[in-house]
């Protein structure tokens, strides 16, 4: 059985989904999703293994324990067909500034200089 | 780095609902927390104590304006500092201890015991005090301590982790200061009219000081050192603020309460100078979090302010109890409004912060029973989960309240306090049946929307 390559396409597209599904995940607390509030920090594409790192703001935030398992469980769901690895990481740890400039907004502040 | 801006669209409710429903949730995010029913009927008996506190200040104003010491004025307060603000704050404390150390209770059963033991404790002791029998007193006193040594026993588990950094040190010496503080009350319980150990005015403020500052206080000062930046995204890495308010408060309380107990001034004002600076390095750190927040101010931050202004009061207070040249009962006058604001500033502390943490809890039980969108269809937030217009009607009742007791207990009008009594009711009435009825709203319209719909054959 020949296994075809997965092609930089293809990667880019399965990223474009990812970046989609975890968009689609909500801190209840705040009203923003995970990749506007900053906590994804990367996405790693080999082959049909999705290793994402992310992380939250606060350790033993507790209701933000809660987001990495509903992170997984919807790109789990977007794609079905490749298996998801996350993790969480606190280096370097969250601050406010690696919010979005849309998050600031909805959140009422503009980016600090 | 992935840094993709997406706007929250109409698809979001499908998308939280798919990624709600592809696996399993755990409420509170992890296998440490114990069930949400123990929390939150802890949190609920806490409502109702301070319900039931406001209609004890109503009944008990006129004993609370011209004799503070009488024993119905003293079972008001034990209706307050039992049924409302310990039954409230051991309640945050069995969820908030195994979620910052990562380390569970080492019992739920014990902590639902503890709530049984609570309850008991909160209304037999000040049944015993307002009306008699004495064994009222005596069988409350035990009550009492057996269920702070289970409590404490409980939550030596969580408590005994490395981690958790200020919090949980605080939580540490604040338990010890509720155990002291019980014992304490049941030494004052079984001698109560024996000569060896009169009641005397300073012994009484000893026992109020330590539970007030060293249970209740440094066991919020404590947990707002997480609760803070938590809510209001406020990022201050080399802030020392914090740790400051709890070495100085677990070091000044047991000075100033030996000095009260023993009425020596050389022990009491270093305590109560420490005491006053760990509460200054408190407010210091609420400013802190405050300036560097990432968050506009909201319903938490009003009952913050108004909190921190009857901390103030209440601390100007003790100093012009110790201080003013006045007679015996202008001292005792300034000595019961002193206690009536400490109480104030954690009771809005309380109220205030009920409104984040009882939503989370109800928002991770919902979310388990596979609610994750609200009424409106999109994903379910913890604002979904109160009316927002009772909580600000709340903020305004428990304000208004504690100042017109306060004014009234300061300016001798028993209608001033008695009215008073009726905002502190009504505070606890509105702020427990609104963080009460939202969530099971969200669940009756959740189960009315899965219903199948009905079919010929029923409606026929």
């Amino acid at each position: 059985m020949i296994e075809v390559p997965t092609t930089d396409w293809d990667a880019e597209r399965r990223r474009e989904a990812v970046l989609e599904a975890l968009s689609l995940v909500w801190d209840p607390e705040l009203a923003l999703d995970v990749v506007s509030l900053g906590l994804v920090y990367d996405i790693r594409i080999d082959g049909d293994v999705v290793e994402i790192d992310m992380t939250l703001t606060t350790p033993g935030c507790p209701v933000s324990e809660q987001l990495p398992a509903e992170a997984e469980a919807a790109v789990s769901a977007a794609l079905p067909e490749v298996e998801v690895r996350l993790q969480v990481v606190w280096d370097p740890p969250w601050t406010p500034e690696r919010l979005t400039p849309t998050a600031l907004e909805q959140l009422g502040f503009a980016p600090r200089r | 780095m992935a840094n993709a801006t997406h706007a929250a669209t109409g698809d979001a409710a499908d998308g939280a609902t798919r990624a709600g429903s592809a696996a399993p949730f755990v409420p509170g995010g992890g296998a440490t927390v114990p069930p949400a029913s123990v929390p939150l009927s802890f949190l609920a008996a806490g409502g109702v104590g301070l319900w039931a506190l406001g209609l004890a200040v109503w009944f008990a104003a006129d004993r609370l304006v011209h004799t503070p010491a009488h024993p119905g004025a003293v079972a008001a307060v034990h209706v307050g500092v039992l049924a409302f603000l310990t039954t409230a704050v051991l309640g945050a404390a069995h969820q908030f201890a195994p979620v910052v150390a990562r380390r569970r209770l080492r019992s739920v059963t014990a902590a639902r015991l503890t709530l049984v033991g609570m309850l008991a404790t909160a209304w037999l002791l000040p049944s015993g005090f307002a009306h008699g029998p004495e064994s009222l007193i005596a069988a409350g006193a035990v009550t009492g301590s057996l269920t702070v040594l289970l409590a404490a026993w409980n939550l030596s588990g969580p408590l005994s982790a490395r981690d958790g950094g200020v919090p949980l040190v605080g939580l540490r010496w604040s338990i010890g200061f509720l155990v002291a503080t019980v014992a304490f009350g049941a030494v004052y319980a079984f001698n109560r009219h024996a000569a060896w150990f009169p009641l005397l005015p300073n012994r009484v403020m000893a026992h109020a000081h330590l539970g007030l500052l060293g249970w209740l206080g440094l066991t919020y000062v404590a947990v707002a050192e997480k609760l803070w930046p938590m809510f209001l995204l406020a990022h201050r890495p080399r802030a020392r603020s914090g740790a400051w308010a709890v070495r100085l408060l677990a070091v000044g309380v047991p000075f100033l309460a030996a000095g009260l107990l023993f009425a020596v001034p050389l022990l009491a004002w270093p305590g109560a100078a420490a005491s006053a600076a760990g509460l200054a390095a408190h407010l210091t750190s609420l400013a802190g979090a405050v300036r560097h927040r990432r968050r506009p101010l909201e319903l938490l931050h009003g009952f913050l302010f108004v909190s921190v202004g009857f901390l103030v009061a209440g601390v100007a207070l003790g100093a012009a109890a110790a201080l003013a040249d006045v007679d015996l009962a202008d001292r005792s006058r300034l000595v019961a409004a002193e206690v009536a604001a400490l109480v104030a500033w954690l009771g809005l502390a309380v109220v205030g912060h009920a409104h984040k943490i009882v939503p989370f809890i109800g928002y991770s039980a919902l979310r388990a029973r596979g609610v994750s969108t609200s009424p409106s269809g999109r994903p379910l937030l913890f604002g979904d989960l109160f009316h927002p217009g009772v909580a600000r009607a709340t903020l305004g009742t428990a304000s208004s309240g504690f100042v017109l007791a306060i004014a009234g207990i300061l300016s001798t009008s028993t209608a001033l306090v008695a009215l008073g009594g009726v905002g502190i009711s009504l505070t606890g009435l509105l702020s427990t049946l609104n963080l009460a009825i939202g969530p099971v709203r969200v669940l009756r319209r959740h189960a009315a929307a899965d219903a199948p719909a009905p079919t010929a054959a029923a409606l026929r």
